[in-house]
Order: C-alpha cells, then sequence, then structure tokens
C-alpha cells in the first residue's frame, strides 16, 4: 500500500473511530417517558409455552411498581447464552436475565453480576427455601435470586404395564427392577419400547450418584467418575440404547421424538422433567410418577434458575425489584403452579401445596420426595467445554464406537484437562 | 510520454502543472476506491486487526482480557480437538470437491449439446444454488431422517437398511457433503458450462476430421481448454470448504460426538459455547494461514496444468 | 454417448435436484399426525394448510420475508456500486502499492466469519446500531469478492475502447459509466445474484446483532421455527416452501438472464 493511502486510510478510520466513541459514551439511557424507568429482562425459560404466564407476571409487577416498564426478551436455550455474552462483550447487557445453576458460575466469578445485597430494598429472605437462594451465593454474596426449580423422576405409562401383568414402578425400585420392567415391556414389533434416558452428561452425573460415585474429588480439583461407580452408571445407560430404548438413528435427531413416543403411548418408562406435566394433560392413556429408581443410593436431578442483574445496569434498585417480584411474590409463585411451569422456590409450603391439588398426576407427592436425595450438577469454570467432553465419550460409547471404560478413561483425562 | 518527446520544451510549464494533475489522478482513486475500502476497513479489516490482538489473549466475553502472548497458538497446536476439527474439515474436501467437481462437470458435458428442454433443465440443476443454506440443511435433514426419512424408506424397497446419517457417527459426515454438494453442483456446472462454450467449435471439428475418438477429444482437446474454468471452480469450492460451516452448524451442530466438528464450527464453540475467544481467534488465523497457503499454491501450481488458450 | 442415455442421466439428475422441493411442498400440506408415517404417503388425501397457519401464527413470516428482500436489494445495490467502482480502480488507475492492496481483499476472503463478529458487535455498539437495520446491512456494503469477480471482467475489456474514448476527451468517470459498465453487464448480473443469495442466507450475524422480531431475516426465522418445532416437520417445511418462492418467482423471471449471464461473466 503506498505511504499516502496508509496515512489517508488510518486517518478516515481513526477520524470514524473518534466519532463513534463520543456517541458511544452517550448511551440512550433506558429511561421511558415521565420518568419511568424501562428494566430489560432476557430470559429462555417463557418461550414459546409460557410467554402468556410470563406476561401475567409482568403485568402484576408492573401494577405494584407504575414507574417501571419491563422489556421482556426471549431466545430459544440453544441460542439465549451466544446471544448474552455478546451482549456483555458489546457493554449492551440486560438489566435482568435468566441464569441456570451451570452457567452461574462462570458469570458471577466473572463479575458479571451484581452483588444484589448492595441494592435490596425491604424483603424478608426467609420466603425463599434456604438450600435455593445458598445455590446462587458466591464468596457470600448473594449474586442472583433463585426463581424456579425442578425436578426430574420416572414418567410410567400405567395401561402398558397393566396390559403387559408387570407391576407399576415404586418409590423402592432399583435399577435392576427398572431394567426387568424395561425388558419385558419392550414390544419392537408394535413399536413399544420399556424405557426412555438419553445418554449424556446430565444423566450420566446423576446415575454416578445413585451407583455411589462422585463426578468431582473433594476438593474439586480432578475428576473423580472413572472408577467402579462411573463405569457401573455409563454402562447402565449405554446399555438400554437399542435394547429397551430406541437407537440414535431411531430417535433422528429430533429433540422431542421422546415427548411424543411417551404421549402416543409407546413408551412405557420415561426419565424426564417435571415441567412434561402441562403437556401431558390430555394423553390418552393413565400415567403417573415416582421417584427414580436408584442403585447404590437415590438421588434425583434437580434444575435451578435464578434471575441475576447484569453488573453494569443503571437501575440495580428496581433490578432488585424485578427480581424479587419474579422469583417470590405470590403472584409469581400461584402463576408458575397453576401452569404447572416450573416450582416457585418459596419457604411456604401452603404455595406449593397448591401444587398437590391438580389431579394429574396422581403420585405428585413424588415431585417433593425427589427433593430429599438431590444430585447437583457438578459446576466447574469451564462447564460447557466439560459438559460436551463427557457427552460425545458417552455417544461413542452409546454407537458402539468405544468400550465403556475407554470412554470414561478419555472423559475423565479431558476433564481434568479442563481444571488444570 | 509521448507528449514529452514530442514537445520537449514545455518542460517549465509541465513542472508547474504536474503536481496539480498528480493530485487531481489521486483524488480519482480515491474516488473509486474509497466507497469499497472505507466499508472494509471499517467492517472486516478493523476486526481482522481486532481478532488478531484478541488471539494473544485470554478472553471470555465477559472479564477483561489477559495477556498470553502466543500462547494459545501453543496450545491449539498441540491440542487433540484441534486436529480432529481440521481433519475433519479436511474429510469434507475430499468427499466434496471431487463430487461437486466430477458431477459439474458431467453435467457441463451434458447439457452443453442441444437437447429440448435444456434451458429449463440448467434451471432446475441452478435451483439448489440459490436456496438458503437453512432451507437446503432443513430440506435434507428430514429426507436423511433415519426413522421417517424418504431415502431410507427408499433404501428399503431395495431390501437396503439405511444408515443413520446425520445421527450416527460414521454417516454424519457423508451426509453433510451429500447435501452440500446436491446445493453447489449447479454452480459448478454453470462454470463450467460457460468454460465450454468458450472453446471455439473449430478444435473439435479439426480433432473430428482428423479421426481422434471421443475420448481422445476430451482428453486431449476440452478437457485443457477447460483447465481456467476448473481452476476457478478448484479456487473458490477449496476457499469455502475449509470455511464449511452453515450447513454443519444446522445439519449436525458438530455431532453426533463431535463427529462433524469442523474448524470454524469449533471456533463458533470457543468462542460463544467455551468462553475462549482468544483461542478462537488463534484459530481463525491458522485457518487463514493454511488457507492463503492453499491458495497461493494453487496459484504458483496452475502453470503446471492450467492452459490460458 | 447414446441420446437415451444421454436423456436418462439429465432426466434422474433433474428428479434428483428437484424432489427435495416436492417432498418439502407434501410435507408441508399433510396433516401433522401423518407427517411421521412410514411408509411415506406422496399423495396425501387429506391435504391441509394447518402447518401455514401454525406458521404464521408464531412469527410475523411477511414482514420476516419483506425484511430479507428489501434487506437483499439493499445491499446488493449497494455492493455492486462499491465493487464496481474499486474493480474499475484495480484495473484501469495503476498507483503504487495496487498490487499489495489487491491481496489484502483477497485476504479479507479467507477469514472466517464467526471471528470476526465479536469485534464487528462491539464496534456496532460503540456506534450505537445494535438491532438496526443498519447494522444488518454494514458489513455487505463492500464485497471482496465483487471487486475480484469484476476485476476480472474489466480486465477482459479491450483497452483499444478505452483509448478511443480518451481521444474523445472523456475522463474516467465518463469510461466508467459509458463504456465498461454496458460491457461488462453479463458479469454485474452475475454479482448481483451472489450478492443477494449472499445476504439472504446470512445467518450468524443477524443471529448475533438483532434482538427484536421486527428486524428478524428469513434464515433466522427459520431457524427459530427449527428450534420451537423440532419435530413438526410440516411447520418447518412450510416455513421453508414460503422462503423458497419469492426467490422462485424471481429466478423464473430471470432465468434466461441468469444462466447467460454467469456463462458470459468471464468467468473461466
Amino acid at each position: 500500500m503506498s505511504q499516502r493511502i496508509r496515512v489517508a486510510a488510518s486517518l478516515a478510520a481513526a477520524a470514524l473511530l473518534a466519532t463513534a466513541c463520543s456517541q458511544g459514551s452517550a448511551t440512550k439511557a433506558p429511561s421511558g417517558e415521565g420518568g419511568k424507568v424501562t428494566l430489560r429482562y432476557f430470559t429462555f425459560s417463557a418461550a414459546p409455552d409460557h410467554v402468556k404466564d410470563l406476561d401475567k407476571i409482568e403485568k402484576a409487577f408492573e401494577k405494584e411498581n407504575p414507574k417501571i416498564d419491563v422489556v421482556v426478551e426471549t431466545a430459544p436455550f440453544d441460542e439465549y447464552f451466544t446471544k448474552l455474552q455478546t451482549s456483555i462483550a458489546g457493554g449492551t447487557a440486560p438489566d435482568t436475565f435468566e441464569l441456570n445453576y451451570e452457567n452461574f458460575v462462570t458469570y458471577a466469578s466473572a463479575g458479571s453480576l451484581l452483588d444484589l445485597d448492595t441494592v435490596k430494598g425491604d424483603g424478608d429472605p426467609s420466603v425463599y427455601a434456604k438450600e435455593s437462594l445458598d445455590a446462587f451465593q458466591r464468596d457470600g454474596k448473594q449474586y442472583a435470586l433463585p426463581a424456579s426449580f425442578s425436578t426430574v423422576v420416572l414418567f410410567y405409562n400405567k395401561d402398558l404395564f397393566d396390559k403387559a401383568g408387570v407391576a407399576p414402578p415404586t418409590a423402592d425400585w432399583t435399577w435392576a427392577d427398572e431394567q426387568a420392567a424395561a425388558a419385558k415391556l419392550t414390544d419392537k414389533k408394535k413399536g413399544v419400547f420399556g424405557d426412555f434416558q438419553p445418554v449424556q452428561f446430565f444423566e450420566f452425573y446423576k446415575t454416578l450418584k445413585q451407583a455411589g460415585g462422585e463426578f468431582l474429588s473433594a476438593d474439586g480439583k480432578k475428576s473423580a467418575f472413572n472408577g467402579p461407580a462411573g463405569v457401573k452408571a455409563a454402562q447402565w445407560l449405554v446399555s438400554k440404547v437399542g435394547k429397551t430404548m430406541p437407537t440414535e438413528a431411531e430417535i433422528g435427531g429430533t429433540a422431542d421424538y421422546d415427548t411424543n413416543l411417551f404421549k402416543s403411548g409407546k413408551l412405557a418408562m420415561w426419565h424426564n422433567g417435571i415441567w412434561q406435566f402441562a403437556g401431558l394433560k390430555d394423553a390418552a392413556f393413565t400415567w403417573d410418577v415416582v421417584v427414580e429408581p436408584g442403585d447404590a443410593a437415590k438421588a434425583s436431578a434437580v434444575f435451578h434458575n435464578a434471575v441475576a442483574a447484569s453488573s453494569g445496569t443503571k437501575h440495580g434498585k428496581e433490578a432488585w425489584a424485578w427480581a424479587r417480584f419474579l422469583s417470590s411474590s405470590n403472584t409469581a409463585a400461584t402463576t408458575r403452579v397453576e401452569s404447572s411451569w416450573e416450582l416457585p422456590p418459596v419457604a411456604d409450603q401452603a404455595v406449593l401445596s397448591g401444587y398437590l391439588k391438580d389431579p394429574k398426576p396422581a403420585n405428585r407427592q413424588a415431585v417433593f420426595d425427589s427433593l430429599k436425595s438431590i444430585a447437583l450438577p457438578p459446576v466447574i469454570k469451564r462447564q460447557q467445554e466439560m459438559q460436551d467432553a463427557v457427552t460425545k465419550q458417552l455417544t461413542e460409547a452409546a454407537a458402539g464406537r468405544k468400550p465403556v471404560e475407554e470412554a470414561l478413561k478419555t472423559a475423565a483425562a479431558d476433564v481434568d484437562a479442563l481444571l488444570s | 510520454m509521448t507528449l514529452t518527446a514530442v514537445r520537449p520544451k514545455a518542460g517549465g510549464t509541465r513542472e508547474r502543472r504536474a503536481p496539480r494533475r498528480r493530485w487531481r489522478y489521486a483524488g480519482t482513486v480515491a474516488v473509486f476506491l474509497l466507497p469499497s475500502l472505507i466499508p472494509l476497513t471499517l467492517y472486516t479489516l478493523i476486526p481482522m486487526v481486532a481478532s488478531f490482538w484478541t488471539s494473544l489473549h485470554e478472553w471470555d466475553l465477559i472479564t477483561e482480557m489477559r495477556w498470553v502472548g502466543l500462547g494459545n497458538y501453543l496450545e491449539l497446536l498441540g491440542d487433540a480437538g484441534t486436529r480432529a476439527a481440521f481433519l475433519h474439515t479436511l474429510y469434507f474436501i475430499a468427499g466434496y470437491l471431487p463430487l461437486v467437481y466430477l458431477g459439474g462437470l458431467g453435467l457441463a458435458l451434458l447439457l452443453n449439446r442441444a437437447m429440448p428442454g435444456r434451458g429449463l433443465l440448467r434451471g432446475v440443476y441452478f435451483l439448489p444454488v440459490i436456496t438458503s443454506w437453512v432451507v437446503v440443511a432443513l430440506m435434507w435433514k428430514w429426507l436423511l431422517n433415519p426413522a421417517s426419512g424418504v431415502v431410507n424408506w427408499a433404501l428399503g424397497l431395495f431390501g437396503v437398511s439405511g444408515p443413520g446419517w446425520w445421527t450416527d457417527p460414521d454417516w454424519a459426515m457423508p451426509s453433510i457433503i451429500f447435501a452440500s454438494a446436491w446445493k453447489d453442483l449447479g454452480f459448478v456446472m454453470i462454470i463450467l458450462l460457460a468454460g465450454l462454450q468458450a472453446i471455439p467449435k473449430e478444435f473439435q471439428e479439426a480433432a473430428m476430421v482428423d479421426g481422434a475418438t471421443a475420448f481422445r477429444r476430451f482428453r486431449h482437446i476440452t478437457l485443457p481448454l477447460l483447465s481456467p474454468s476448473s481452476f476457478f471452480v478448484v479456487v473458490i469450492s477449496l476457499i469455502n470448504g475449509f470455511q464449511v460451516f452453515d450447513q454443519v452448524k444446522i445439519m449436525t451442530g458438530g455431532g453426533p460426538g463431535g463427529a462433524t466438528q469442523v474448524v470454524v464450527s469449533q471456533i463458533y464453540d470457543l468462542t460463544f459455547r467455551y468462553g475462549r475467544a482468544g483461542a478462537a481467534s488463534a484459530l481463525s488465523w491458522l485457518l487463514f494461514a493454511l488457507v492463503l497457503l492453499v491458495t497461493i499454491v494453487q496459484i504458483r501450481g496452475q502453470k503446471r496444468w492450467v492452459t490460458y488458450g | 454417448m447414446g441420446k437415451a442415455i444421454r436423456y436418462l442421466l439429465v432426466g434422474l439428475g433433474a428428479v434428483v435436484m428437484l424432489f427435495p422441493f416436492a417432498w418439502a411442498v407434501i410435507t408441508s400440506i399433510t396433516p401433522s399426525d401423518a407427517v411421521l408415517a412410514v411408509p411415506p404417503d406422496f399423495t396425501p388425501d387429506d391435504a391441509s394448510l394447518d402447518a401455514y397457519g401454525k406458521l404464521l401464527d408464531t412469527l410475523p413470516f411477511w414482514r420476516i420475508v419483506a425484511n430479507s428482500a428489501w434487506i437483499g436489494a439493499a445491499s446488493t445495490t449497494l455492493q455492486l456500486v462499491t465493487s464496481a467502482m474499486a474493480a474499475y480502480a484495480f484495473a484501469r488507475l495503476p498507483f503504487p502499492g495496487r498490487g499489495a492492496l489487491f491481496s489484502v481483499y483477497l485476504a479479507t476472503l479467507m477469514m472466517p466469519l464467526p471471528v470476526l463478529v465479536v469485534p464487528l458487535f462491539i464496534e456496532m455498539r460503540t456506534f450505537n446500531l445494535v438491532d438496526t437495520y443498519f447494522a444488518l446491512l454494514a458489513p455487505t456494503i463492500a464485497s471482496a469478492f465483487g471487486v475480484f469477480l469484476l476485476r476480472q471482467a474489466i480486465n477482459q475489456v479491450p483497452r483499444e475502447f478505452d483509448e478511443a474514448a480518451v481521444l474523445d476527451g472523456a475522463g474516467h468517470f465518463r469510461i466508467f459509466l459509458y463504456v465498461v459498465l454496458p460491457l461488462i453487464r453479463p458479469a454485474l448480473a452475475t454479482f448481483a445474484i451472489f450478492g443477494f443469495m449472499a445476504s439472504w442466507n446470512s445467518y450468524l450475524w443477524p443471529l448475533i446483532i438483532i434482538k427484536s422480531p421486527e428486524f428478524m431475516t428469513l434464515p433466522l426465522g427459520l431457524a427459530t421455527l427449527h428450534g420451537q418445532f423440532t419435530t413438526e416437520w410440516d411447520v418447518v417445511m412450510a416455513g421453508s416452501v414460503i422462503s423458497v418462492v419469492p426467490i422462485l418467482i424471481l429466478y423464473v423471471f430471470a432465468q434466461k438472464h441468469v444462466i447467460a449471464s454467469v456463462a458470459q461473466s468471464g468467468l473461466k
């Protein structure tokens, strides 16, 4: 490039950047007319089924806080964190946003969350279930308020059990019972499968705990799953594929395959979350749920979502008010309970008892029973990489490309590398 | 130059005028160049420089950048994931390039001769080229659905039990290759058709008079004279092949079990899923270097097989 | 080669090319409960347009199509102008460092997009342009590919034409407008198609920069659809059909010119 052009080009670029920067500092302040504060909230759990429920909560909040205007933005879970990260990097983070427990640590330790204690107003922390509240603390600071939780239980199609003359599952079941029943219930000619449990990270850490193992060492610095319990858990998951459960090819990569299989009455047992209750209301057969079978121990997965505020927000107080309302207000709690969305993490059992009134499924109590021994997902800084690495090796084993032992050994080495 | 020779005595006035004329000329160049140079600088070159700067840091997009020098590059060069991503990309190219090139060449030869409905047929083959990748990927995902896809049903009619296609680690990459070749076949065909039509008829006729067989005519006349078009196709297809991403993202997301994780999908994951924008930038520059090298080798090597008529 | 074989091959190929489109249309009008049926039903008796209704309920699909169309048109026009002018400079206006600058243009083609997206986003936010039409357009104003393609075409225009114009007293602007541009029309048409396609297909950048549904473009809308209706192939295919129709109509009208111009565009 000639000297002159180089100079001209860099001058032009510099001039443009200079204007840009001066503009950038005068970012349009997000406040509406009449001193109203516009508060942005970004969420993945509302769309597409519960947008109306969130809308209801939002309206109630705005009625109580006429000076705050909440603007909801939604994204599907697959794209949610791509957009959230870019917006934080670009300094356009939403004032408040949803975080799941697995990603909470990453964001909290990166300093992108506001310490909510610094902006909190009146409000008794004892309205929250203590474990839920504590889950979103880090270094003694409350970085997010728990908004909802859900657990994974064993769904079953009672009609299929009755037809096959197999006794339906009980809370005392172990893997062996599940396996025996699944084998009897599978009828490939009719396209009926006995069992469905995805082969991936989230099922693995849980079954590992059920088998009596731990995912990470006590100090959290090394993987601990590559042992007899890990092999047993992985073997348990992998052994179902193609026998009592459809293969990846039969599933065809479609995300709701299992939902549709169960809804069409062709799946006897299904490991899934309580968020499926609403969708199963009109099922043409009798179904119920029970706490997942264990092996050496019982352990149920719990998924936690929370509301956090961006450390860069100009409306800390309003952000707190909204987070508080969304997570603990009566409206929010009852809306979540009534729409069988997810459970509010509130201490008040009376609110939750409304959940039990719904007649379907009959054994709703199992949801609360499952909370008695829970398995929280292991959380590290490089969370997503760890999840991918473990799922990748399990997939290889399930496809028969590797023995389970070798897959676990590789996964352990990968996870150790991520921790070092 | 000629002016100087004709009017040597006008030197005095020229000296005063020349700088002005030179400035005017520079102005003309600038007017033609800047409308593309300014946006290119702003929206491509500056981000490129920024990405190089990022590649020397560790950055999760959330916290402050941390300087690591060449750390990212060194780590990537010894990393099994990077190696796998490059291998998968080469696998894609090895399957895709011969398929589109030979397929496109065959079609171009077939459709170069007069036949009724030729225009319509060319249009049909060009249709996938103008269809968005999201649509093509979704259509193929549906066609190649292992359980209820039409392809496996058709294979079943012949007693063949179809594979798991994009759900099977062994078949996922071939599925992506098929879909990509299907989409780009028309593009290659059109460019080679253009090349074929530029070959003067006399060459063929002369060869026919000499009694050369159809194969010999193809081998010794058509193919060499088509080589400039072939060269263009190969260069562009290779650049695109190294950057394969959209179809991977939509069809398999890099799975199953990482079997289709190519370099650019690895870059995407590093940036947006793993919070490692520094490593992602370093990987982009490694890919950039490789593509640049391959392209230079091709341009240098073209003398050996490309004949410019 | 026998004529019959030739027809057979070309015909078979055409079926392979067309079938996916036909199948998408059939799937989109199949009632949702019959979509996953094996063997597939090629002539659904109870064809329905429910999937299209569902689609339009979920997303402002016409708005999305309109967005894609006008952004495509705008970016194509801008690219044509900027690229043709730069191509002229690279082909006809010698200046020091021209070769090096041209190499820089070409080099930008080799940089993978995902890594440019983050710095570009930060830049857009400094300009205060996140979630605007301009941000969607900005990265497509200049096209290195276009400059490359059109420079090839201009290089093939015999210089005698320019020289004749110079003798008539024409400057570079007049030569560009009245001599060169008309002669490279086929290449311009070709590039217009590629430019439009690039904008029409662009997925990652809109995903990052757009928040409001009213600025959504087609690939984004389709991907959202695919995320929400994973197994409802009838709805996903309905979206695909709708997104192909506008470009198909455009193409039917322009087909003759497209093929002819690509064939003459100097891509040889």
